[in-house]
C-alpha cells in the first residue's frame, strides 16, 4: 500500500526514520514549517530553515526514493514574537512560490491571542495571492473555543472551505469539518491525544471522506510510523483495503494537489536518486562506497 | 538584436509573457525572487526541440534547455540581474532553480556572477548542477580569463567533471583547455580509482594527450589493450594526438586483434 504521510517534521528525524518509511510504502512525505522547540531571534534563522526544507531535507529523502514537499508558514507561537513575525512574512512570498511548496502551513492558533490571529489572517490573504491550500494548526488547550475562532477568522477572509485541512482534530471537532465542507487532519500519537484504536472508531462511525491522518513526528515523543501502523489497524477492524488507501494517499493528495503543483503521475514512481550527488558537498553517505549500498 | 529576437523565439507564444514578467522585475527588483521559481510552472519543463546555436560569442546546445531554462536566460539578461541578485537566486533556490539559473549563465555574458556561480558548483559535487553550467555549451571555456577565475579554477573543474564521469564531449571546446598540470591531476586521479579497483573516466587520453607529462604515454599504450571498447577508442585518439611516429608500431600491433571497426578505423590512422 502506497502511503502519502501529510504532516511530518523530518528536519528533526534521523536517516534511518527515512529508511523505515520508505519499507512501510510511504512514497511521499510532506513536511509544514514549524516551532523548533524554542523560538528563534531573528529572521536570518527562518531563511535558514526554509532553505533547508526545500534543499538538503528534500535531497536527503529523495536518497531513500521519498518524494518531499512541505508547507510555509510563520507558526502560531512565534507570530507572537516580535523580534521575528514582520520580518518573517516579508520574506515568505518567494518561498510560497518553490515548486515544493504545496501548502501555507502550519498557521493558525495556539495560545489563541491577538497577534496570532493577526498572522494567522495575513497569511489566509497570502494563501488566496498565491493559490494554496492552508493547513491550520488548531490549539492543544481550550480546543473547542480555538478551533471555533479558527474557522471565523476563515471565514472573515472569505477563504474557500474546500483548501482549508483543520489539523490535530479529533472527536469533538468532527461534526463541525464535516458542515463546513473544509477537511480534517489526526494526528495520532504513541501515548497521547488521537491513538490508533481511537481512529479506527472514528473511521468506522463516519468514513473516509475528507480526512487525512498524519503522525505529527517531530523532535519529542513521536511516531514516524504511526499512519502505517493505523492502517493496519483499520484493515484489521475490518475497513476495506480500499478505502484504507483512500484514506493515506488519494485523500491528501486530493487536498494538495489543489495549489496546481503537485505532479501526481510523479508520485507512481519512488523519487529519483544518485546516491553520488551530493548537496552542498555533503551526503548521507558518511563515507561509505556508494556501489556497495 | 536580431540574436535576441531570434531566441526569443524559440519560446512560442510564451515570449510575450517572458517580456510581461522582465517589465514587472525592471519596475520593482524585488519580485525577481518571486516570479523566478514560478517559471517552470509558467513555461513548462519540456525540452526545446533546436540543436546548436551561437549567441553573441557563446555557442550553446538549446536542445538541453527546457523551455523554462530559457525563460530564466531571456528574463535575467533583459532585467540585467546583478551578481548579488544573481546569487541571492542560487542562494535560496531549490535544486531545480539552481539548475535553471546555471544553464542561464549560457546566455549572460561571462562576470563575476558566472566565477561565483562555478565556484559554488566546484564545490557542491551535484552532477545536474556541473551539467547545467558546464555541459551543453562553452561556458566554462568562455570564463577563463574573467578576475578569479583562471588555469588553477579552470582545471579544478575539469577534475570535478572527471571525477562525476561527465563526458568531454558536452563541455563544448574544453578540449583547447588542455596543460600539463590538469594531465598530471587527471593521471594521478585515474591511478587512484585503479587502486581501489573504480573505473576511470573515459575522456582521460582525450585530454592528457594534448598536454602529455611524465607517465602518459605509458598510460594511453595500456588503454589499446582495456577491455573496455571506449576506453580503447579514446586511447587510440589520444595516440594519434601524441603524434609520434616511434609508438605506430603499437598501432600496428594492436590492430591485428582489435575487434571493433570504430577503433580499427583510427588505428589505421595511427599506424600512419
Amino acid at each position: 500500500m502506497l502511503i502519502f504521510e501529510p504532516h511530518i517534521h523530518m528536519y528533526s528525524r534521523v536517516t534511518e526514520d527515512y529508511e523505515r518509511l520508505a519499507l512501510a510504502g510511504v512514497r511521499a512525505v510532506l513536511e509544514p514549517a514549524f516551532w523548533l522547540g524554542q523560538n528563534r531571534t531573528n529572521v536570518g534563522s527562518f531563511i535558514d530553515y526554509y532553505d533547508t526544507l526545500i534543499g538538503w531535507e528534500r535531497f536527503r529523502s529523495q536518497q531513500f526514493g521519498i518524494h518531499h514537499f512541505c508547507t510555509m508558514a510563520l507558526n502560531p507561537r512565534e507570530a507572537n514574537d516580535d523580534r521575528v513575525n514582520d520580518a518573517v512574512m516579508a520574506i515568505l512570498p518567494r518561498y510560497l512560490e518553490k515548486d515544493s511548496v504545496l501548502g501555507v502551513g502550519e498557521i493558525g492558533l495556539d495560545d489563541q491571542t491577538k497577534k496570532e490571529e493577526k498572522y494567522f489572517s495575513a497569511q489566509l490573504l497570502l494563501a488566496k495571492q498565491h493559490r494554496l491550500p492552508v493547513l491550520v494548526h488548531t490549539p492543544h488547550r481550550d480546543k473547542m473555543k480555538g478551533f471555533q475562532r479558527c474557522i471565523d477568522l476563515i471565514r472573515d477572509c472569505d477563504f474557500p472551505m474546500a483548501q482549508v485541512l483543520l489539523d490535530h482534530g479529533n472527536e469533538e471537532t468532527i461534526k463541525i469539518t464535516r458542515d463546513l465542507g473544509c477537511w480534517s487532519g489526526f494526528s495520532i500519537y504513541p501515548n497521547s491525544k488521537m491513538d490508533p484504536h481511537r481512529m479506527v472508531q472514528i473511521v468506522l462511525e463516519y468514513g473516509i471522506e475528507r480526512f487525512v491522518i498524519n503522525s505529527a513526528a517531530d523532535w519529542g515523543v513521536s511516531d514516524p510510523l504511526m499512519v502505517p501502523r493505523t492502517a493496519t489497524k483499520l484493515e484489521q477492524a475490518g475497513v476495506p483495503r480500499s478505502k484504507v488507501e483512500q484514506l493515506v494517499w488519494q485523500n491528501p493528495i486530493s487536498f494538495f494537489a489543489q495549489g496546481g503543483r503537485l505532479d501526481v503521475k510523479s508520485l507512481e514512481r519512488p523519487a529519483t536518486s544518485n546516491l553520488r550527488d551530493t548537496f552542498e558537498g555533503n551526503s548521507v553517505l558518511r563515507g561509505q562506497d556508494p556501489d556497495r549500498l | 538584436m536580431q540574436e535576441l529576437a531570434n531566441l526569443e523565439s524559440k519560446l512560442g507564444t510564451h515570449a510575450a509573457a517572458m517580456r510581461v514578467l522582465a517589465l514587472e522585475v525592471c519596475a520593482d527588483r524585488k519580485r525577481l525572487p518571486v516570479v523566478f521559481p514560478g517559471l517552470p510552472r509558467r513555461f513548462g519543463k519540456d525540452l526545446l526541440r533546436e540543436g546548436r546555436i551561437t549567441f553573441g560569442t557563446a555557442l550553446l546546445d538549446l536542445g538541453a534547455f527546457r523551455t523554462c531554462d530559457l525563460a530564466a536566460a531571456l528574463l535575467l539578461l533583459q532585467v540585467a540581474v546583478t551578481e548579488a541578485e544573481g546569487f541571492d537566486l542560487y542562494e535560496h533556490g531549490d535544486i531545480e532553480e539552481r539548475a535553471m539559473l546555471l544553464r542561464a549563465l549560457h546566455v549572460l555574458a561571462p562576470s563575476a556572477l558566472t566565477v561565483r556561480m562555478l565556484g559554488e558548483v566546484q564545490r557542491t559535487n551535484m552532477v545536474l548542477h556541473l551539467e547545467a553550467a558546464c555541459c551543453d555549451g562553452d561556458l566554462l571555456r568562455r570564463t577563463v580569463g574573467q578576475p578569479g577565475f583562471g588555469v588553477v579554477e579552470q582545471n579544478r573543474m575539469l577534475l570535478k567533471i572527471a571525477f562525476l564521469d561527465l563526458p568531454l564531449a558536452r563541455v563544448f571546446h574544453a578540449e583547447q583547455l588542455a596543460n600539463q598540470e590538469l594531465s598530471r591531476m587527471l593521471q594521478d586521479l585515474a591511478t587512484e580509482r585503479e587502486a581501489a579497483g573504480r573505473s576511470i573516466w573515459r575522456d582521460t587520453d582525450r585530454l592528457i594527450s594534448r598536454a602529455p607529462v611524465a607517465g602518459t604515454i605509458a598510460r594511453i599504450l595500456g588503454g589499446l589493450e582495456h577491455g573496455d571498447d571506449g576506453r580503447r577508442l579514446a586511447a587510440v585518439e589520444g595516440l594519434i594526438l601524441l603524434n609520434r611516429k616511434d609508438l605506430a608500431p603499437f598501432a600496428i600491433e594492436r590492430l591485428a586483434r582489435e575487434p571493433r571497426d570504430v577503433v580499427r578505423k583510427l588505428l589505421v590512422q595511427a599506424a600512419g
